[in-house]
C-alpha cells in the first residue's frame, strides 16, 4: 500500500486533503498502467483523470481499505477498456502496419543492443501496440497487467473477480494469439486474426 | 522457431516494461479537481431539477385528489335511472310510435 488505511478511510468520508494524498500516491502507477494499455501517450493523462474522477465518486462504496489497490486497478482497467472501445475505429496501428523496421527493432531488443532513447521507446510502444491488435481490448489489458506490470494470478483474481483457472485459460489464449501475430509479422505476412 | 518467438516476445514485453512511464503534468491535480467540481455541479443541478419535478408531480397529484374528492354539482342527475332520464329528456316530444287507428267500416278505401 502506498498510503495508510487511515488516509483512505478519511478520503471515504469526503476529506479532500486525504483524497489529494491518495491521488498523489497512486497517480504515477495509474499513469503507467494506462500508458501501457493504450497506444496514445497524449490521452494517458486524460484517462488517468477519469480513473480518479470515478474513484472520487465511488470511494464511499469501498467496503474496506484493505481491498483498495485491486479496486483501483479495476477502475483503471475499466477506464482503459472504455477508452480502447471508443478508439477501436480510430486505431492507427494495425497488424498489417507492423513494418519490417519494427520487426528488426523487436529482434534488436532481444539482443539488447540498442541505445534507449525516446525514439527507441516510441518504436517499442508501436511494436507492442501493433501485435496486441491480435487480441480484444479486454485481453489486451489483461495481458499487459500480467506480462508487463507483472501482476500475479492471485492479484488478477482479485481485480477481475474470476477464478485462477479461468484467468489462466484466457491469458494462455491471448498470449497464443499475440505470439501468432508476432511470428507472422516477423515473417512479413499478414496474420490470421481468427478466434 | 516457436520457442524463439516466445523469447523475442518476452524480450519485447520486458523492453516495454522498461519504457519510462509518463510523468503527470503540473496541471494534473487542478484539472482533476476542476472535473470533479464540474461533475458535482451537474449532479447538483440534476438533483435540483429532479426535486422540482417530484414536487410538481406531488402537487398535481394532491390537486387531482382534492378535485375528485369534491361532491359533484350534478349528482342528482346521475341518481336517476336510465328510463327516468330518457323520459325527462323527451317530455315535449310526441311518441314516435303511436296507436294504429284503423277504420274497418269502410272497406272501399
Amino acid at each position: 500500500m502506498l498510503v495508510d488505511f487511515e488516509v483512505i478511510k478519511r478520503a471515504q468520508t469526503g476529506d479532500s486533503a486525504a483524497f489529494n494524498e491518495v491521488v498523489l500516491a497512486y497517480r504515477k502507477r495509474v499513469l503507467g498502467t494506462i500508458a501501457r494499455s493504450i497506444a496514445r501517450p497524449e490521452d494517458v493523462e486524460d484517462v488517468a483523470q477519469e480513473v480518479f474522477l470515478r474513484l472520487y465518486f465511488s470511494l464511499e462504496q469501498l467496503r474496506t481499505p484493505e481491498v483498495f489497490e485491486p479496486w483501483l486497478y479495476r477502475l483503471t482497467v475499466n477506464a482503459a477498456y472504455d477508452y480502447l472501445r471508443k478508439q477501436r475505429r480510430r486505431m492507427e496501428f494495425r497488424m498489417s502496419d507492423l513494418s519490417e523496421q519494427q520487426v528488426i527493432m523487436a529482434d534488436a531488443v532481444a539482443g539488447g543492443k540498442i541505445e534507449r532513447d525516446v525514439q527507441y521507446h516510441k518504436k517499442i510502444r508501436e511494436s507492442v501496440d501493433s501485435i496486441l491488435g491480435a487480441v480484444s481490448e479486454a485481453d489486451r489489458i489483461l495481458l499487459m497487467l500480467k506480462e508487463v506490470d507483472g501482476l500475479s494470478l492471485k492479484e488478477l483474481e482479485k481485480i477481475y473477480k474470476v477464478n485462477e483457472n479461468a484467468l489462466k485459460v484466457r491469458l494462455f489464449r491471448a498470449r497464443q494469439r499475440v505470439l501468432k501475430a508476432f511470428g507472422a509479422a516477423s515473417k512479413g505476412k499478414s496474420p490470421d486474426n481468427g478466434g | 522457431m516457436r520457442g524463439s518467438d516466445e523469447e523475442r516476445l518476452d524480450a519485447l514485453f520486458r523492453a516495454f516494461r522498461d519504457c519510462p512511464t509518463p510523468e503527470p503534468s503540473v496541471n494534473f491535480m487542478p484539472t482533476l479537481w476542476a472535473r470533479i467540481e464540474s461533475r458535482q455541479r451537474f449532479a447538483f443541478s440534476f438533483r435540483r431539477m429532479a426535486g422540482a419535478f417530484i414536487t410538481a408531480a406531488l402537487a398535481l397529484s394532491v390537486a387531482l385528489g382534492i378535485y375528485l374528492a369534491l361532491p359533484q354539482s350534478n349528482q342528482a342527475y346521475y341518481s336517476q335511472t336510465y328510463i327516468e332520464a330518457t323520459a325527462n329528456s323527451n317530455l315535449n316530444t310526441s311518441d314516435i310510435v303511436g296507436p294504429v287507428l284503423s277504420d274497418l267500416s269502410d272497406p272501399g278505401r
